[in-house]
């Protein structure tokens, strides 16, 4: 190729994509996002469902939800070393610690959701002849979804950066491609994995927060 | 899961020596009392009173420590709480309808639980919006926080209406709502209550309500019934001075002869003045969004009547200007006499005219709301 006479735009563009093509960013993305699914579905369904539980059982609730955050002011990086033990390495590990970070937030939100709901839709639902399992699927539920999906958004962060650091315990993923350039300083290679992360994680988030604003507007406080 | 239709009217309801105790405070002492099918009992008392705790006893969101309540002789503590709510319909201040279901969800909600089918459901829905005066191709979609406050609570009374209970529990479904609309909603209640043919039991702290709309009318203070009568039961035999001093009006009513219009004026809002060049459409849209029930409509500065919400809604030309279809009600100046003001509206029919002060509106006069101030 004869650089000397490309703009300084198909240069960028070239160098674009042939770090894309040497570190196959493409495949990289595909178990990057992956483990983000799994762990997404899995912390959710987990977190939920626990919320759920904390919910029917109050008197266990703030000892589970401390013994969460106890978990979650474990540092990333020693967590996944303090589970390779148990996991081994590559994307077992990293999945694992992306549900346990994940589990607070979603746990927490959805159990305060459930918890806060305005107690005068309780009192009308009961009045007119909902069962107490009519009231927490067609009330409580569904007017603690905007909460939820709050949790489920701070997650969505958690998850996507722990996704990244399992990079550095042979999960594969775009943390791969990342430490690849850092161990080899190819400082190209570091910018577009990188910024390609943080895009990801921003388009998510973005996503979420979207989902989140409906369920306010058509669920929660007018 | 369809459950027992438990009473098909109501013979009866008896409450024996009921009592309730938060610690050790009396929400209800001893309190018993009988009810008639057919009857509109109202509970009327200071707030802490009991009379809402002495409601929701009824249909068992309260459980008495002792005493009993008997419904058709049936003691209620033996039938299943889902179902005895069931079948009463339950009406509150503030309304509740849930904000995640559409108007129809929120009045068809017992119905699908009970196991309806979506067209019978669907019929129900349709004949209840009409009858609360909501048209229901234009409701029935909408969610809550769409609809004025009055369009709420007419909205939260056919919901209350949706299994057909023989039972209404009220309380204070009117509290809530501006004087203007309070007003309006009473007079329209007064109406569907003799179609509705139901036992109603209502809460209110408002004695003129209690006089408006009761048949009889208990009065509750610090957690006792201290009296249960016709309002001229009340006002001719009270039991005591409390109940001689929620009910008498004569001291007051002697002040009428010198009370001016101006003493008992409700101010008038802009809000609700509109031209009368426009077209019902826009009208019924600026109200909504006002949340306002009636509009004066004015020539430039000139008000020349008022219209109203229910009845703009109900217009199948919502081309036509407002202009075409005013009302006209009377106007007197703010420094004319009471007395003679009320005469002339009563000898019309009019329950609500114009104040004028130096040739332009000022406010409204509505009598009812100037008695139960005068009284109040």
């Amino acid at each position: 190729m004869d650089k000397e006479h490309k703009g300084v735009d198909s240069l960028l563009l070239s160098d674009l994509v042939e770090v894309w093509e040497t570190n196959s960013l493409t495949l990289r993305t595909i178990e990057h996002l992956t483990m983000f699914s799994i762990a997404i579905v899995l912390a959710s369904i987990i977190g939920i469902f626990l919320g759920l539980f904390l919910y029917s059982r109050p008197k266990i609730a703030h000892p589970t939800l401390n013994l969460l955050n106890l978990v979650e002011t474990i540092p990333d990086i020693p967590l996944l070393v303090l589970l390779l033990p148990i996991f081994g390495l590559g994307s077992g590990p990293t999945i694992v610690a992306s549900v346990l970070y994940s589990l607070l937030p979603i746990t927490r939100n959805t159990y305060t959701g459930l918890k806060e709901v305005d107690l005068k839709y309780v009192d009308i639902a009961r009045a007119m002849g909902l069962s107490e399992k009519d009231i927490l699927f067609k009330v409580r539920i569904p007017l603690s979804l905007p909460m939820i999906v709050g949790g489920l958004r701070i997650a969505l962060v958690f998850t996507m950066g722990v996704v990244t650091l399992g990079g550095l315990i042979a999960a594969g993923g775009l943390g791969a491609a990342l430490i690849a350039g850092i161990q080899l300083y190819k400082i190209n290679t570091i910018l577009v994995a990188g910024l390609w992360t943080g895009l990801l994680a921003v388009i998510f988030d973005g996503l979420a927060g979207i989902v989140e604003k409906r369920l306010q507007r058509r669920y929660g406080i007018w | 899961m369809a459950s027992k239709r438990l009473f098909d009217r109501i013979d009866s309801i008896q409450l024996r020596g009921v009592t309730k105790k938060y610690d050790d405070r009396f929400a209800i002492n001893d309190v018993s009392i009988d009810i008639e099918g057919g009857e509109l009992v109202i509970f009327i008392g200071p707030s802490g009173s009991g009379k809402t705790t002495t409601l929701r006893m009824i249909n068992r969101l309260i459980e008495p420590d002792s005493g009993t309540i008997l419904i058709n002789d049936q003691n209620i503590m033996e039938l299943e709480p889902v179902a005895l709510r069931r079948n009463i319909g339950y009406v509150i201040q503030s309304i509740g309808l849930f904000p995640h279901m559409t108007i129809a969800e929120n009045i068809g909600l017992v119905a699908k639980l009970e196991g309806w089918n979506e067209k019978k459901i669907k019929d129900r829905v349709e004949y209840l919006l009409d009858f609360v005066s909501l048209p229901s191709d234009m409701f029935m979609d909408r969610y809550p926080h769409q609809l004025s406050g009055g369009q709420q609570q007419r909205v939260g009374l056919a919901r209350a209406l949706v299994m057909d209970p023989p039972l209404l529990l009220m309380d204070e479904p009117f509290g809530a709502l501006d004087p203007i609309l309070r007003k309006q909603l009473q007079e329209e209640f007064y109406q569907i209550r003799e179609k509705l043919g139901k036992t109603i039991i209502f809460v209110t702290h408002d004695i003129e309500e209690a006089f408006k709309l009761g048949d009889r009318i208990a009065i509750m203070d610090d957690a006792k019934l201290v009296q249960i009568g016709t309002a001229e039961e009340l006002i001719f035999h009270p039991a005591n001075e409390m109940v001689a001093s929620i009910v008498d009006t004569s001291k007051k009513f002697k002040h009428l002869d010198t009370l001016k219009i101006k003493d008992l004026i409700s101010p008038l809002e802009c809000m609700y003045v509109h031209d009368g060049s426009l077209d019902i459409e826009s009208a019924i849209s600026s109200m909504i969004g006002k949340n306002i029930e009636i509009a004066v409509v004015s020539n430039g500065s000139f008000p020349l009547g008022i219209v109203k919400l229910i009845d703009l809604l109900r217009m199948d030309d919502k081309e036509s200007k407002i202009i075409d279809h005013v009302v006209k009600i009377p106007s007197f100046s703010r420094n004319k006499l009471l007395s003679s003001s009320l005469k002339i509206m009563q000898k019309d029919g009019h329950s609500m005219a114009f104040v004028m002060t130096d040739g332009k509106l000022s406010g409204f006069l509505f009598p009812n709301d100037a008695f139960s101030q005068v009284i109040g």
